[in-house]
């Protein structure tokens, strides 16, 4: 019982980390883009289908879809004993997701920090100082 | 001197003054404010000395919550950064030690492009790996370039101090619009340095190009054009034709501030001052000047606040 809701108190903690920064590492991608293939997998599916161009050990990969499951990428139903996943976005909108954190800077997300940053991600800039500085940054060095 | 410099100098010789002006007022107000407090008379001064200290009491509360928010802020973002390190690379490795930089530069694994200067007394320097892999040598060592200026003109504790006085001494808003004429200009000040250092605007530029958010970001509604020229618009022109961005600070917030000011100066001597002063209208008149200020202030330090821990 308190084991449950430790796991689960760590579970959403893990969530709210993965959260904002939806980035995934090489084999999280290898997986997502299994089930955004199948739209629907069991571990052993993955498992299977990833043996084809890497073993991997069925531990692992369910360690990696629970993870993706924690990250809210991917959602599960119970069928029996097993859990099938199904991703929780298309391709499409998962891409779009990411280009939005792309854009999300670090003063957004950490509030009154303290430092000099090179660039503020959620400055705009408009489309003539943005070619003004195209301009220059492209222009030979002078000899 | 650099604008950012003299922006500074003059801020804290601002901030400094007003803190001494309003001290002098809290310790000729002080006795007053006891004697109401433990019921004593309950004469118009009495109750302009007990408004001052509730003043005051705002103010010292919101310059603690500023340091505290952005301790805060910065000693998780140091979390963060800590648990994505990974190894330096030879390759900025070699340009960092070219730089006077070895043992000052960390990178995190992180796909977005940035490059900050954090922390006080010894300032360090990171670098997303999202960055490294988007620019060329040369682009990087003028990013580090850029970088070394805040490292060496300890920016991160100006800013730190600059907003501590800002939130503290709400009631002469100058400051804050200083503060954020000082931020701007510390990054101009910096993109200054590393054009000097490199012989060229180029690789700067081209640097900030490939960092700034894609064109399509903007059009898919993510980022919000702000009315005036951005701080990136700003430091863009400068890098483009060197036009400076002039120090304009609003009348309205020049009126407020001279205001408090006059009206600290007036309650805090007018015992030694004039007897004529100390009757009602003497008082009133010095005491709401005061208050109209720190109305006005109190709005935008709580604005901020709210602003910058919603988005």
């Amino acid at each position: 019982m308190i084991t449950t809701v430790t796991d689960d108190v760590r579970r959403l903690k893990r969530a709210r980390r993965g959260g904002p920064n939806a980035f995934l590492g090489p084999l999280e991608t290898a997986v997502m883009d299994r089930l955004w293939k199948r739209r629907r997998a069991t571990v052993r599916d993955v498992v299977d289908d990833l043996a084809k161009s890497r073993s991997l050990a069925y531990t692992t990969v369910m360690t990696i879809m629970t993870r993706l499951h924690a990250k809210g990428l991917l959602v599960r139903d119970r069928d029996g004993k097993t859990y099938v996943y199904r991703p929780a976005f298309t391709k499409d909108e998962h891409r779009a997701r990411l280009s939005r954190d792309l854009v999300r800077g670090l003063v957004d997300e950490f509030g009154d920090v303290a430092l000099a940053q090179f660039t503020a991600e959620l400055d705009s800039v408009d489309a003539s100082h943005r070619a003004a500085l195209r301009r220059i940054g492209a222009k030979e060095p002078r000899s | 001197m650099r604008t950012a410099d003299r922006t500074f100098g003059l801020l804290v010789v601002l901030a400094v003054g007003s803190s001494a002006l309003l001290i002098a007022l809290l310790a000729a107000l002080l006795p007053r404010g006891f004697a109401f407090v433990t019921g004593g008379v309950a004469d118009t001064a009495s109750v302009v000395a007990v408004l001052v200290l509730v003043l005051a009491t705002f103010g010292v509360t919101l310059g603690l919550a500023s340091l505290f928010r952005q301790l805060l802020a910065t000693l998780s973002l140091i979390r963060m950064l800590l648990s994505r390190r990974v190894t330096l690379s030879r390759r900025v490795g070699d340009i960092a030690a070219s730089l006077d930089l070895a043992g000052r530069v960390d990178i995190v694994r992180d796909v977005r492009p940035f490059s900050f200067c954090y922390w006080f007394r010894r300032p360090r320097i990171c670098l997303s790996t999202g960055l490294i892999k988007r620019l060329n040598d040369a682009e990087l060592r003028a990013v580090l370039l850029h970088e070394r200026y805040h490292l060496r003109q300890r920016d991160p504790l100006r800013l730190v101090v600059a907003r501590y006085f800002a939130a503290g001494l709400y009631v002469v808003p100058v400051v804050e619009e200083l503060v954020e004429y000082y931020s701007v200009q510390k990054e101009v000040a910096a993109d200054q340095d590393a054009v000097r250092a490199m012989g060229g605007v180029r690789e700067l530029a081209s640097a900030l190009f490939k960092v700034l958010p894609q064109a399509d970001d903007v059009d898919l509604g993510l980022l919000v054009p702000v009315g005036s020229l951005s701080a990136t618009e700003a430091r863009i022109e400068q890098l483009v034709d060197g036009h400076a961005m002039p120090l304009v600070l609003s009348p309205a917030s020049i009126a407020l501030s001279g205001g408090a000011l006059a009206g600290a100066a007036v309650l805090a001597f007018a015992d030694g001052l004039h007897p004529a002063l100390l009757t009602v209208p003497g008082l009133v008149g010095p005491a709401s000047l005061l208050l109209a200020a720190a109305a006005s202030g109190a709005a935008h330090q709580v604005r901020l606040v709210v602003v910058r821990n919603s988005r």
